[in-house]
């Protein structure tokens, strides 16, 4: 086991930049999930972790030393991937072996080996089975098991839930999750989806356009976006967000309507902003001011219900307890806390409310 | 744990729920047929003419035999000579195929995979193979065999008909390794696989249906090759079966009722191995073309 380290990690193709100066730390056992939109680099970093990819300029240590040229086999690391990429001519022994086998291992240590790693992930009445006999859930913990026989320094996933339906996915997060805490090896998990993300990790690490956006504690993320597009990219249903101006220390709409926040430094009137409010955080009774439009869409989900409402101009999503009923086309008027407002600067999308 | 229906498998699974009008089918049946008569009943002629006679053969071409002349197979199977040509075809093929699987896989799982500076240029060179048959080049070969001191020897055609017989093969081989999916290697790279480890461990276990179809192939061109054999073999003893059949024509006359005979037999292992690999050539011609 090892802790992992990139010092200014970038990749490019050519004149095109895809990934420019990353910086992270992943401690010894840490389990780091990096999440982003499609096209974000976020499995080019992997693919470069795990020695698949060319490294353009900077550095990546494993266990303090650095691994740049060293190839997957020698960096110890071992990848679960998409597609699971089993070998379909082997059975399930063979597939979790094959990696002993080419290191040349004794067979009593591999067959002990394949046997401690198919019983921690339930897989021993299947190991004289092939791939294409498996469900898509077996197979998924097939390829966890190539990965834990070897006793890997790091972990690596990329994206391994996406081709599950939904609800075996949510049971196979569960089991990654054991498992990381069974094994305890350091892991680096890239997904798309940001609840598997906020769900499984230690830490999250949003990336856009090949730039680090915030990493930190899943809640970190919620609570405290660094700027609009983490704020939009973690929560689900995203962030509600509206152009306003700073008139007199309030967030000022173009339709009247003002949104009273904790400002975190020296605002400058007339400074454009970009206001923030979760769905969850609107409130149907309170003090203060308040928004008020009609009702357009309602979606009940059973426990929450996702309405849509017409608010200052545009579609605004607003969760409410399944148990309220509400009519559509009817008005609701809504109040929000003033430390649940997050106003952003227009500009840089930077936060600049206190929350 | 995830306790969930066995996959569907394709093969076995109904193609599509209509079934076929009576009309349609008929159609499909009588069109069918006809196909299958174009090819069948060549073999089938060929085959029934090797009993007869010459002068049943000479009135009677389609007809089943007046008297089954069954002597005529039995001298050819009990003959030392038919044996001794198959013997050679069967070297000449197998050392063939032997060599073009060999070279044509490997070269075309690095044109697959590795890039380098060149590769299409030097793909291309391979492809261009394809545009010249042996028989145009046969005077230019047959000095290149002569200076090498091959002339007589299996070698002098095995080496002309590799040559000939690569160029669609890493095509064929090419295509279908393209067509396996990356993250295998990736996957196999990660477990400690080179090139080599990966070739041997996943990509030939994996190439059962295209090894099967390049292989029916080149063996079927090389057991039917005759202008080769004939330029570069002069030794009775070392001819492939195309060569034997002139035994049978005579200055004036030809006994066809024996080369009839002497072709069914000939032809007789190229059908077996045909159908024995027929399921993988399906495959393997076809692989890749729908995902």
């Amino acid at each position: 086991m090892a802790g992992l380290e990139l010092r200014n990690l970038a990749k490019s193709y050519g004149m095109v930049s895809v990934i420019e100066g990353i910086n992270l730390d992943v401690k010894d056992g840490e389990f780091v999930a990096l999440v982003g939109p499609s096209g974000c680099g976020k499995s080019t970093i992997l693919r470069m972790i795990a020695g698949l990819e060319d490294i353009t300029e900077g550095d990546i240590y494993i266990g303090g030393e650095v691994v740049n040229e060293l190839t997957p086999k020698e960096r110890n690391i071992a990848m679960v991937f998409q597609s699971y990429a089993l070998y379909p001519h082997m059975t399930v022994y063979r597939n979790m072996a094959f990696n002993l086998e080419l290191a040349g291992r004794p067979k009593a240590e591999i067959d002990q080996r394949v046997r401690v790693a198919a019983k921690m992930l339930e897989l021993e009445p299947l190991l004289d089975r092939k791939p294409s006999q498996l469900s898509g859930g077996q197979r998924q913990r097939v390829a966890m098991g190539r990965a834990v026989v070897r006793n890997p320094s790091v972990f690596l996933f990329d994206e391994p839930l996406s081709n599950l339906d939904a609800k075996l996915r949510v049971q196979m997060r569960a089991e990654i999750k054991l498992l990381h805490k069974k094994v305890g090896v350091t892991s680096v998990y890239v997904t798309h989806d940001q609840v598997e993300a906020m769900t499984l990790a230690d830490r999250v690490v949003v990336l856009d356009k090949g730039i680090i956006q915030q990493a930190g504690s899943p809640m970190e993320l919620y609570r405290q976006p660094a700027n609009t597009f983490v704020a939009g990219f973690i929560g689900s249903p995203s962030m509600n967000f509206f152009a306003a101006t700073i008139v007199g220390g309030v967030a000022k709409m173009e339709t009247g309507e003002a949104f009273p926040f904790n400002p975190r430094e020296q605002l400058a009137e007339g400074q454009a902003v970009t206001v923030g409010v979760r769905p969850e955080h609107f409130q149907r009774s309170g003090s203060g001011p308040s928004l008020s439009g009609p009702i357009d869409i309602v979606e009940p989900t059973g426990g929450l219900t996702f309405v849509t409402v017409h608010l200052a101009g545009q579609p605004t999503v607003v969760t409410i307890s399944g148990d309220d009923t509400v009519k559509l086309g009817a008005s609701l008027t809504l109040f929000t806390q003033p430390e649940q407002v997050y106003v952003f600067d227009g500009a840089s999308g930077r936060r600049i409310s206190e929350n | 744990m995830t306790d969930s229906a066995p996959p569907i498998d394709a093969a076995i699974a109904p193609s599509s729920g209509r079934s076929l009008g009576i009309k349609t089918k008929t159609y499909f049946y009588a069109a069918l047929l006809i196909v299958a008569a174009v090819v069948l009943v060549p073999l089938i002629t060929t085959a029934l003419g090797g009993f007869k006679t010459l002068g049943d053969l000479r009135g009677n071409a389609f007809g089943l035999p007046q008297t089954w002349m069954v002597s005529n197979y039995a001298d050819i199977l009990f003959s030392q000579r038919y044996w001794l040509q198959m013997g050679n075809s069967l070297l000449i093929a197998g050392l063939t195929v032997f060599l073009v699987l060999t070279l044509a896989a490997m070269a075309a799982f690095v044109f697959a995979h590795v890039r380098f500076f060149g590769s299409d240029h030097l793909l291309n060179y391979f492809l261009i193979g394809l545009m010249f048959p042996a028989a145009t080049a046969i005077l230019p070969l047959f000095i290149r065999i002569r200076d090498l001191g091959l002339l007589d020897t299996y070698w002098g055609v095995v080496l002309p008909q590799v040559a000939f017989g690569l160029g669609m093969s890493i095509l064929l081989f090419r295509n279908y390794f393209r067509g396996m999916p990356s993250e295998l290697f990736d996957a196999a790279f990660v477990d400690g696989a080179g090139y080599f480890r990966f070739f041997w461990h996943i990509t030939l276990p994996l190439s059962r249906p295209i090894i099967a179809t390049v292989g029916i192939i080149t063996f079927v061109g090389s057991w039917n090759s005759y202008i080769l054999p004939l330029i570069m073999l002069n030794s009775e003893s070392k001819y492939p079966w195309p060569l034997g059949i002139m035994v049978y024509r005579g200055e004036f006359s030809t006994d066809w009722q024996l080369i009839l005979a002497f072709i069914t037999l000939t032809i007789t292992p190229t059908i077996i191995v045909f159908f024995a690999a027929q399921k993988h050539i399906i495959a393997g011609l076809t692989a890749g073309a729908v995902k």
